[in-house]
């Protein structure tokens, strides 16, 4: 690790404000669990830390008037396993509750996963699988974004320099019937190799009127694919295959293709079998 | 005033054979174990390594200057200034002329990870500060990750200083073994099975990292140097012929190490680097490795490629067996060589295969050093030896089972000598083999995507290496005036609970309470020489040593009581402290009134009896060297092992899931069960690292990309199935006056061959490379689908593998002729 200043705000504003002030040098923390990694292997030397953990407001979750379900940036993995979330969003406290392991999940936040947009990270893909939107706050105001468009490539995201991410929006609970999260990694730490979210509703008479399918970890950035709702998961999963790099032959790819395939498969098929939300 | 309570008298129950909790588990368990990171010398200073990115290259300057003017740098070196200064080493362990190994790369780069510089500074930090101003200028060279690739004769040569023996190009030493005539067995055998098969690279992976502290005193000119090292007399003499100063100049101890598993067995750059850093300075240097340094510059499981056969008689007997073994052993390797020779010799058991034909080039590749790791060679030939077992057994339409019941050695009279010159002084495998499988339903129906399968070993308790003439231990104990006993020893624990284990003897031998036993930390200042703490020799040679300085140090006392009580030694007996008349344990003389005697009251001492109670002994094993053929019996004694793995493979991820794993061992007379069934555990956590998850993963430059425990895929607790299956069939030794043999490897040696088996039974695809990944495994089955076939081996069978499919097209060792090197001169002519 190299020297650094440890900047403290109080609000949001006065975070932006120190952000625009210390400028590239200047990088925001919550629960520095990627970002103290790479501090301490040198691979990222900032001038100035901001961090986010004095600023009320940015942890927790609350619902809106309209169902939305609002978790704050700074809400830790460990906060969101302990909630009690109703109907689908409560796949948030199931993802956050089995991914890395129990110190990364106490200290690291559900921001600082989206912010780190990692292929591999879970929560990057759940939130582009159930259309979140992402809040942003930064000098020119506040602006929101969807998930998908959030996440740029492998590690970049559509944030400025002096912005801050606060919260996750999950839409409210009508917009889906069932959310399923299937993911596979080698050992139950390890990032996931390939991630799949089905997010269902249905229509009249409980046949399924939409259906959502992202598939994350195999790409830069989580792909939201074109399925028939009726289909079967089978139908769906050989669909989403065929559409990941279908010409590559090398092992690694086809491997990934073969993930896709079953991980799709099975999330469909969970969420057909799923009772509809609360 | 309140009556002490009585001490408990009557004789005592025996603590050998018995779970006694390890001494060992308050310090680890309450974290006050202090390890080689956790010492802090008053004005202790800190170094750092600047270690190449590049696996090979030339080098064209390397500049320290520049990091001398950052804040808080003391001293900073290179390897150009240390040539003529410091001499380097390696020739010990590999019979070579001159040392390969040096501080710092001076005119070539080997391999990512080799050390170019260091910096020592007041803090860490700036330590670091100053290896990033260090200028390097390299000129990068082709990598050479593949060993068959390094064996082409027009590769580039790698070692380009060192002129070997045995060795030419890149290749770096041969080894063959030709007992009997394999060429006869292969012309009776009813069916000969051939396969190519590949090993991993597998790490140590040890928690505690390589590191060490070197404590250089101006005054005395004695270099104390606190390491995290499995031997402390190789370590002190390597060191000193190194820096061309006097044994009793240098001072090794070792604080609690938090495991080696054979990658600390052998002195390290860093170790060289702090001390003369220490030297220079006068002041403690401390030297602790990063994970991504333990990974790239500690040593590696020996990766292999071998061209295995073998010949097998209508009946299923085991008539032959041959063998092309390329050897990967890094760029450069302390103990590498070794590796395949006792690998293969022990690793033909436990078969008494009559005709053996064995090639080996040893070669060099940019990789990280390759070494010893927990198995020595063994997994590597078990898992070839053991496929074939299986796949010959399919040929003629036998039982695996059967086969192996058939040929495992049991014969009518021990010892008994195999054709490659074991000497088996006593065996139970036979029984651990059927137990085993019996363990886990061999005869039972498999679901589908199930299997089951065996591999049976039997390995080494110790060693005479081939080329060190020497398998010894030592233990001194000394009976303190105030009754409790010390025990000092050169064998570093690592994880083998000797001061539990140690103890255990001695308080059998003299009656001591076990609570009063310590083991003193090794200190090559007060502990008699040994060799170190591998190839799981703890518990049978030193142990045996310590069973011998035991009775030694009885026959002391019982010849002090004698003297006091009036009666012949042969009258007494021991226990609970005491010294007393056969027969009467309520009576006798306390343990301290004795020790006391024999210190403070010399007068009352029988005549002639030399003062204190302090004794020394030494056990060196009757083993053999290894002969021109490769035959001999290198280990004193040979554990048993009996795998038998039932798998579960996910058609639809690839995960193979071991649901349920036996294993049955022949570890002769147990010290300590619960410390040895640790040991198996542990063991087969290392073996089924290597067999599903555990590679180093290079790119085309020879980098590593899986250098940290988030990349590289070491085994986890929920990794391990319930390990409920273990049992011990002892065959007590009859080499070893206790009857002990080696533990810590057994769990290991079978595991990847047990597994797959298994997953060919599960799937019916061979594994001919490890580890068998989910990847693998999926993308096999799917080209199994798609080719509609029974059977399939990966990777031989897959539209894109580029090596040698069959054996028409394999290759033929890189051979000089057969050399005499047999300099018994009168026979020639």
């Amino acid at each position: 690790m190299r020297p650094f200043t440890w900047l403290a705000p109080d609000t949001t504003a006065e975070a932006v404000a120190l952000l625009r002030e210390h400028g590239t040098g200047a990088r925001v923390i919550a629960g520095g669990q990627s970002l103290l990694l790479a501090m301490k292997e040198r691979t990222a030397g900032p001038s100035h830390l901001v961090s986010l953990a004095g600023i009320t407001g940015l942890a927790g979750a609350t619902t809106e008037p309209d169902g939305a379900l609002v978790v704050g940036a700074a809400t830790t993995y460990a906060a969101l396993t302990r909630a009690a979330l109703p109907g689908w969003h409560g796949v948030l406290s199931d993802v956050a509750g089995d991914l890395a392991d129990r110190p990364v999940r106490n200290r690291g936040t559900i921001g600082g996963a989206l912010c780190a947009a990692d292929p591999r990270f879970d929560v990057p893909a759940l939130a582009v699988g159930v259309d979140a939107v992402l809040r942003i706050s930064g000098a020119a105001g506040d602006r929101t974004l969807p998930a998908a468009e959030f996440l740029r490539g492998n590690g970049i995201t559509a944030i400025g320099q002096d912005e801050i991410l606060t919260a996750v929006v999950l839409p409210p609970l009508p917009t889906w019937d069932a959310v399923v999260f299937e993911k596979f990694r080698h050992r139950v730490f390890d990032a996931a190799i390939v991630s799949a979210t089905c997010a269902l509703r249905r229509g009249a008479g409980g046949t399924p009127a939409a259906v959502r399918v992202t598939v994350a970890g195999a790409t830069a950035t989580p792909v939201v694919l074109d399925v028939d709702a009726a289909a079967t998961g089978a139908d769906t999963g050989d669909v989403a295959a065929a559409s990941f790099h279908p010409d590559a032959t090398d092992e690694p790819t086809r491997y990934r293709r073969e993930l896709v395939r079953t991980l799709v498969r099975r999330s469909v098929d969970r969420a057909h079998s799923q009772q509809g939300s609360a | 005033m309140t009556e002490a309570p009585a001490r408990p008298t009557g004789t005592a129950p025996r603590l050998v054979g018995t779970s006694v909790p390890r001494k060992e588990d308050l310090a680890l368990l309450t974290g006050t174990a202090r390890f080689v990171d956790d010492l802090r010398l008053p004005g202790m200073v800190h170094a750092r390594i600047l270690r190449s990115d590049v696996a090979h290259a030339r080098v064209r300057s390397i500049d320290t200057a520049p990091a001398l003017e950052v804040p808080g740098v003391l001293d900073a070196l290179a390897g150009a200034e240390l040539v003529g200064k410091v001499k380097p080493w390696g020739d010990l362990m590999q019979d070579l002329l001159v040392g390969d190994h040096f501080p710092f790369a001076t005119d070539k780069v080997l391999y990512q990870g080799q050390e170019l510089a260091a910096v020592v500074a007041e803090t860490r930090y700036q330590a670091w500060d100053g290896c990033e101003a260090v200028r390097v200028d390299l000129e990068e060279l082709p990598a050479l990750v593949d060993p068959e690739a390094a064996l082409a004769p027009d590769a580039p040569l790698i070692q380009e200083q060192i002129v070997y023996e045995f060795g030419e190009g890149n290749v770096f030493d041969r080894y063959k073994i030709r007992v009997g005539d394999f060429a006869a067995a292969e012309a009776d055998a009813a069916v000969v099975v051939r396969q190519r098969f590949a090993t991993n690279k597998q790490a140590g992976a040890a928690l505690d990292p390589h590191g060490c502290v070197a404590d250089y005193d101006s005054f005395t000119g004695v270099l104390t140097l606190y390491s995290s090292t499995q031997s402390i007399y190789m370590v002190r003499d390597v060191l000193a012929d190194v820096l061309q100063i006097p044994r009793t100049k240098i001072r090794v101890i070792v604080p609690a190490v938090g495991a080696g598993f054979g990658s600390k067995a052998q002195i390290f750059g860093h170790e060289v680097i702090a001390a003369l850093f220490s030297m220079r300075l006068g002041r403690p240097v401390k030297l602790t490795l990063s994970r991504a340094d333990v990974f790239r510059a500690g040593t590696t499981r020996n990766a292999q490629v071998r061209y295995a056969e073998l010949a097998m008689a209508a009946d299923g007997e085991i008539i032959g067996y041959r063998d092309y073994i390329v050897h990967n052993t890094g760029a450069m390797s302390v103990w590498g060589n070794q590796v395949v020779h006792i690998g293969t010799n022990v690793g033909m058991l436990p078969y008494a295969i009559p005709n053996i034909h064995v090639d080996s080039d040893i070669v060099h590749t940019t990789t990280a050093p390759g070494g010893p790791l927990r198995g020595f060679g063994i997994p590597q030939t078990i898992w070839a030896k053991e496929q074939l077992v299986d796949m010959a057994a399919r040929e003629l339409g036998l039982d695996p089972l059967a086969v192996r019941e058939r040929n495992v050695i049991d014969p009518d009279e021990f010892p008994f000598r195999t054709p490659m010159g074991h000497v088996i002084d006593s065996t139970s495998i036979k029984q651990c083999l059927l137990a085993s499988a019996d363990a886990i339903g061999w005869d039972t129906p498999r679901a589908p995507y199930e299997g089951k399968g065996l591999a049976v070993s039997m390995k080494y308790t110790s060693a005479r290496h081939p080329s060190l003439d020497t398998d010894l231990s030592a233990v001194r104990l000394r009976l303190e005036t105030d009754g409790t006993v010390t025990i000092y020893s050169s064998d570093v624990s690592h994880g083998q609970s000797h001061a539990t284990m140690l103890a255990q003897i001695v308080a059998d031998g003299i009656g001591v309470g076990i609570e009063k036993i310590t083991l003193a930390p090794p200190d090559s200042m007060t502990a008699p020489f040994g060799l170190g703490t591998y190839a799981s020799r703890g518990a049978a040679v030193l142990g045996t040593a310590c069973r011998l300085a035991t009775e030694r140090l009885r026959d002391k006392i019982l010849a002090i009581a004698a003297h006091v009580l009036e009666v012949g030694p042969e009258d007494l007996d021991t226990g609970r402290d005491r010294v007393f008349v056969k027969g009467l344990p309520d009576s006798g003389i306390y343990l301290e009134i004795i020790a006391a005697t024999a210190a403070y009251r010399t007068h009352q001492l029988p005549p002639g009896f030399e003062p204190t109670l302090e004794t020394v002994a030494t056990y060196d094993t009757p083993t053999e060297r290894e002969g021109s053929d490769g035959s001999g019996n290198l280990s004193v004694t040979y554990s048993g092992a009996a795998h038998a793995a039932h798998v579960r493979v996910d058609p639809d991820t690839g995960r193979v899931t071991v649901v349920d794993y036996a294993m049955v061992h022949d570890t002769g007379t147990v010290i300590n069960p619960l410390v040895v069934e640790g040991q198996h555990h542990g063991g087969f956590a290392m073996g089924l690292g290597m067999a599903l998850s555990e590679d180093y993963v290079y790119d085309a430059q020879g980098r590593q990309l899986n250098a940290s425990f988030k990349d590289y895929l070491a085994v986890t607790a929920p990794d391990v199935p319930e390990l409920t299956k273990t049992a011990e069939i002892p065959a007590p030794s009859t080499m070893i006056p206790g009857g002990q043999k080696g533990a810590g490897e057994s769990g290991t040696g079978p595991v990847p061959a047990a597994i797959g088996n298994a997953v060919f039974d599960a799937t019916g695809i061979r594994f001919t490379v490890l580890p068998i990944t989910p990847q693998r495994m999926l993308v096999a089955l799917r080209e199994k689908e798609r080719q509609g076939v029974e059977t399939l081996r990966y990777p031989d069978d897959m539209p894109d593998f580029t090596g040698p499919r069959w054996h028409a097209d394999w290759p033929s060792p890189v051979s000089v002729g057969d050399l005499d090197l047999d300099f018994d001169w009168e026979d020639d002519d």
